[in-house]
């Protein structure tokens, strides 16, 4: 299959969750996966959020997702991390604008990183853009 | 045809991709010719695995549902 990028833009429970269980499953099949968090979808990663489970969702099914026992997208990812191909990186730009750092984030990405240097990495993939 | 598995690992009561990432995990610490067989109480897992296990390239050597669970057997085979 390739490589697969995905850019994670939402904040929304149900968005992330479906990005972290079509990412680690791609990861595991000798894809290489390279998943870029952005805007809302970065701010999902803060510690406070990921602590208090204070995510955005779209609705009910969202909302059940917190109640119930489903992994959540989180350790997904991280799960992904251990057992496949597959590589998270931290958008700078909004960090520098919100005068954050890696460590306002749990500990889950590879690298900060720009634009140019995520297009660099996602030559020739596949984009989901989410 | 029942076969014996060197592993089990028992992963009901999660949800999608938990048992295939626990089946993922057993299978890169066995050897080869090892069989694995996972217990999920997903549904949706019981017909995604087999899906996974042709795309890896291993062998599935059967499904079979038990009570309120499904025994996912898998032969690594590479």
């Amino acid at each position: 299959m390739g490589k697969l990028a995905i850019v994670l833009a939402s904040g929304e429970l149900e968005k992330l969750q479906a990005a972290s269980i079509i990412a680690s499953v791609a990861s595991t099949l000798g894809n290489e996966v390279v998943v870029f968090a952005t805007m809302d979808g970065l701010l999902a990663f803060r510690k406070d959020v990921v602590e208090n489970k204070a995510w955005k969702t779209a609705g009910d099914l969202g909302k059940g997702m917190l109640e119930s026992n489903v992994p959540l997208f989180v350790d997904t990812f991280r799960q992904a991390k251990e057992v496949g191909n597959l590589k998270m990186y931290a958008c700078g730009m909004i960090m520098d604008m919100l005068k954050m750092s890696k460590d306002d984030f749990v500990d889950i990405f590879d690298d900060v990183v720009g634009v140019s240097a995520f297009l660099g990495m996602i030559e020739g993939a596949q984009v989901l853009f989410i | 045809m029942e076969v014996k598995a060197d592993r089990v690992v028992d992963a009901r009561g999660s949800y999608c991709p938990g048992p295939l990432m626990e089946l993922i995990k057993a299978i890169r610490e066995e050897d080869v010719g090892k069989i694995i067989e996972v217990w999920s109480s997903d549904e949706s897992s019981a017909k995604d695995i087999p899906e996974w296990v042709k795309k890896a390239g291993h062998e599935l050597v059967g499904v079979f549902e038990a009570d309120g669970y499904w025994r996912i057997v898998v032969k690594k085979t590479r």
